[in-house]
């Protein structure tokens, strides 16, 4: 679908992309702005990748093409709210893994500039209806934090699951600061059954003062680098000659509370702890990976403070949880009022994202909630809501063209545009679907 | 000449004999037990009777017994006799090297450094390898006198503990041995107690490192033994033509096993070693078996005895405190000490190990637990005494008072499991032992103590 334009001007490429692509008008389709009531037989006028007009009466303005969507249904395009997607291929490989980093402090990372547009990854996420991705530089956990990575990893990048390069990717190249809040770690052992089997865990145990000592360090690590940072930029303010840092360099926004800082707490007692640090520093976080907040989810409320949650689809924590606890999970969010995306924290599991939001759906989340979380909500958290998120006059035409509800398994996403461009959705699963179907 | 020659000789060989005899049956040393209530365990109380040992095995019991007059009087005049109790699973006596690693069930932090393996560096690739295998260690070849712990497991009660070395997964051949003598070598009352064995795949580098595979080397190890037995026997029937089999040591020490001591902490783990032991062919013991109460039904149709790790689950001093602990977890925890009553109902041989304890004056204390928690005092002494002989075939001479068994005898001052009874003297081989001052800190105690800093005990 892509057409390679051979030009030797950038500038005339962009224009004949423009005048051949990204202007339609898509007609006789119920119209989801989420934003909104749904709209039937409505029509969008799409103009150089902007919605221009949404409306049951819409009329194309001079000769423009026209895209017949009868009896289809459009989405605005999914946001995975957190995904190393394009910095890891295949995880067995090493070489194909570049999320993470070493050592402890990261912010001048960009998760952008290392993306591989080429993954194969990319299209299968798509085909699914997600258009854009919050690409996270560092490992993400399993729900505990990314306990083996750095704690602060870099910066997260807002991107278009399409284009040639990086740089056509792009939304937002810094949309938040990634940190994992340190978690006590104590190996459990369940029972005396386990250590009877493995008695030689028994040697690598640690006393819980132990464990929360080593806590402690760390946490005075993230204490000291703040301050160190403050140091830096009250210094640059002044007009101090300096010796340049970029790691300082890049946590100014966070510092100054116009970037947000994407923590991972999985816990009561961690997300306590990263709430009060917040508060301390003035910071403008975001809460990722919430498993088990406890009381703690008042405080998410009070302070206004969105989420970022992880996959639905694992069991509980604790092994006397009920079954159903990561399945209600949002739901309980959203009673106590607080602002939440979903992100899939995976790479190949990245397509599961409308499901995970189905899940929450099914177990108490009202409808119109599970599909904003992964649209509107997460273009709010991420403040591109100006541009994305929903179907609104003057927002780019990230939009899905489906046969039914996008958060159902059974639906087929049947067209994409990307800020109004058709995107491909061919993806590896389609074409091995194709050819095994062909086998005589 | 010659009849001189003859007579002198006739004369050294009279005088020869007169002195193996008279080494065998030196001055006879009576001792005598008087006005006792006595327990003889194999039969019903004595309220006040009389125990006779002579030369350290005991000759009489009953309320009237006649006393030679050279006997050593002992009054127990409000003391109670029992039969000297055993640790039917154990170390002590061996030096603190050759046992490291906690016992199955029991939750200890035992650094890894502790165990003697620097020879077991090299990596593993297969059962050829002989992994953690130390078949051919004997613990009666390694008891001492100085373990600091005898003293200790006397003024218990204790005389008598079965004692294992502990190392790798095949770790070695326990004794019966009794907590003191003069020499090593007096301790030991039977060399062949049986083969330990251990499901402890991260002791070492390499294969095998899953409980499954440890089992399937166990069964290799079996095998491997019957071969070399056969090859053996066919070397020995014709030495001539067939090639002499190359001796090996970790498969001889599994063709002298006896019995072998399998881990059971869970009903899962009994099933598995319950055909791990019909597999190999050889008597098993289970040991730990701290979910008694869900397993007594099932040792009892296997007709299996069991050595009862009586270290009940606790939660742990260093627990995170906002842990919150899991209803099964608190179950077996409650259910725990009432293992050795449904062990008891269902007529299940049982016996009683002291691994994991602080102190071995915390086994009594467990029981206590369990006689609480409805187990009958007498079934509990069985346990320590009788059972636990039966177990290891020595009942022949340990774990009753009564004609004939080696003079291992408790005094005390009231009923062994109450808390303010105090055992006033031991017998054992018919030698008194006084109670020693206690040592601040049991050596016998497994893993490290707590480390309480000043922030933990705020």
């Amino acid at each position: 679908m892509r057409t390679a334009t051979i030009a030797c001007l950038p500038v005339l490429a962009a224009a004949l992309m423009a005048a051949e692509n990204n202007t339609f008008l898509l007609r006789n389709a119920t119209v989801h702005p989420v934003s909104g009531p749904a709209i039937q037989n409505a029509s969008i006028l799409v103009v150089d990748g902007k919605i221009a007009e949404i409306g049951q009466k819409v009329a194309p303005k001079g000769k423009v093409r026209i895209v017949e969507a009868r009896g289809l249904h459009v989405y605005p395009g999914m946001i995975d709210s957190g995904s190393p997607i394009g910095l890891a291929e295949i995880a067995s490989v090493r070489e194909t893994v570049d999320t993470g980093e070493i050592g402890d402090f990261n912010p001048q990372l960009r998760a952008l500039i290392a993306v591989n547009p080429s993954s194969e990854h990319i299209p299968v996420v798509r085909a699914n209806g997600i258009t854009s991705v919050l690409v996270t530089p560092g490992a993400t956990g399993g729900g505990r934090g990314a306990s083996a990575g750095s704690l602060i990893s870099g910066q997260a990048s807002l991107m278009h699951l399409d284009g040639w390069t990086w740089e056509e990717m792009e939304i937002r190249r810094s949309a938040a600061m990634q940190m994992a809040w340190p978690v006590i770690q104590m190996p459990r052992f369940r029972g005396a059954d386990i250590e009877a089997l493995l008695p030689g865990l028994a040697g690598r145990r640690t006393t819980f003062a132990e464990a929360r000592r080593n806590q402690q360090q760390q946490v005075q690590k993230i204490q000291d680098f703040f301050d160190a940072a403050r140091r830096y930029q009250k210094a640059k303010a002044s007009g101090e000659s300096i010796q340049p840092d970029l790691r300082y360099e890049a946590m100014i926004p966070v510092l100054e509370g116009k970037q947000p800082l994407m923590i991972f707490a999985a816990r009561e007692r961690e997300i306590r702890e990263a709430l009060d640090f917040a508060a301390r520093e003035r910071l403008k976080i975001v809460l990722a990976g919430v498993r088990r907040p406890g009381k703690a989810l008042e405080d998410i409320a009070k302070r206004n403070i969105p989420v970022v949650l992880g996959t639905t689809f694992v069991s509980p924590l604790e092994e006397d949880d009920p079954y159903d606890e990561p399945f209600t999970l949002p739901a309980r969010l959203h009673q106590a009022g607080v602002k939440f995306a979903f992100a899939s924290f995976g790479v190949q599991f990245a397509r599961n994202l409308p499901y995970q939001a189905a899940q929450a759906a099914a177990f108490g989340l009202p409808y119109d909630e599970a599909l904003k979380s992964v649209t509107l909500n997460a273009a709010q958290i991420w403040g591109i809501d100006s541009e994305y998120g929903s179907i609104e006059k003057g927002k780019y035409a990230d939009l899905i063209v489906t046969d039914g509800d996008p958060l159902e398994v059974r639906t087929q996403v049947k067209m994409m545009f990307i800020k109004g461009v058709p995107v491909d959705l061919e993806s590896k699963h389609t074409r091995l679907y194709k050819m095994y179907s062909a086998r005589p | 000449m010659r009849k001189n020659l003859l007579a002198a000789l006739a004369a050294a060989l009279l005088i020869f004999a007169f002195l193996i005899t008279a080494a065998l049956a030196e001055t006879v040393h009576w001792t005598a037990i008087r006005d006792a209530r006595i327990v003889p365990v194999n039969g019903p109380v004595i309220e006040k009777g009389t125990v006779l040992i002579r030369n350290g095995v005991i000759a009489a019991v009953g309320a009237k017994v006649d006393v030679p007059a050279s006997a050593w009087i002992i009054e127990g005049n409000g003391l109670t006799v029992y039969p000297g109790l055993i640790d039917a699973l154990s170390t002590w006596g061996l030096p603190q090297a050759a046992q490291a690693q906690p016992a199955a069930a029991a939750r200890t932090a035992q650094p890894q450094q502790a165990q003697p393996q620097q020879q077991q560096q090299t990596r593993s690739w297969g059962p050829r390898d002989r992994p953690g295998t130390f078949s051919w260690v004997r613990a009666a070849d390694q008891v001492q006198l100085s373990d600091a712990r005898l003293g200790q497991a006397r003024n218990a009660g204790f005389t008598t503990a079965v004692t294992f070395p502990r190392q790798g997964i095949v770790a070695g051949h326990g004794a019966v041995i009794n907590l003191g003598g003069k020499t090593a070598g007096d301790m030991v009352v039977a060399p062949d107690a049986g083969l330990y064995l251990a499901l402890r795949p991260s002791g070492y580098i390499g294969f095998p490192s899953t409980p499954m595979g440890v089992m399937a080397y166990f069964r290799q190890l079996w095998l491997d033994a019957a071969h070399y037995r056969e090859a053996l026997a066919l070397y020995a029937a014709d030495p001539v033509n067939i090639p002499r089999p190359a001796y090996d040591r970790a498969l001889e020490g599994v063709l002298g096993a006896k019995r072998v001591l399998l881990p059971a902490a869970d009903p899962v783990q009994m099933e598995r070693m319950l055909q791990l032991a019909a597999d190999l062919k050889t008597p098993a013991v289970l040991y730990g078996a701290v979910r008694g109460y869900e397993m007594a039904a099932r040792l009892k149709q296997t007709g299996t005895p069991v050595i009862l790790n009586v270290r009940w689950p606790a939660r742990d001093r260093d627990a995170d405190p906002e842990e919150e602990e899991s209803f099964r977890e608190l179950k077996i925890r409650d259910l725990a000490p009432t293992s050795p009553t449904a062990l008891s109902q269902a007529g299940v041989k049982w016996a009683v190990s002291s691994e994991g304890l602080e102190t071995p004056r915390a086994v009594l204390r467990a029981l206590k637990q369990s006689i609480d928690r409805g187990l009958k005092r007498e079934d509990a002494l069985r346990a320590l005494t009788l059972t636990a002989a039966e177990i290891y075939g020595v009942a022949d001479r340990l774990g009753s008072i009564e004609r004939g068994k080696i003079a291992n005898l408790v005094l005390a001052d009231g009923d062994l499991f109450n808390d303010s009874t105090r055992i006033r003297m031991v017998f054992i081989d018919g030698v008194r032992y006084l109670p020693e001052p206690e040592a601040p800190q049991a050596p016998g105690a497994a893993g490290r103590a707590p480390s309480l800093s000043e922030e933990e005990e705020q």
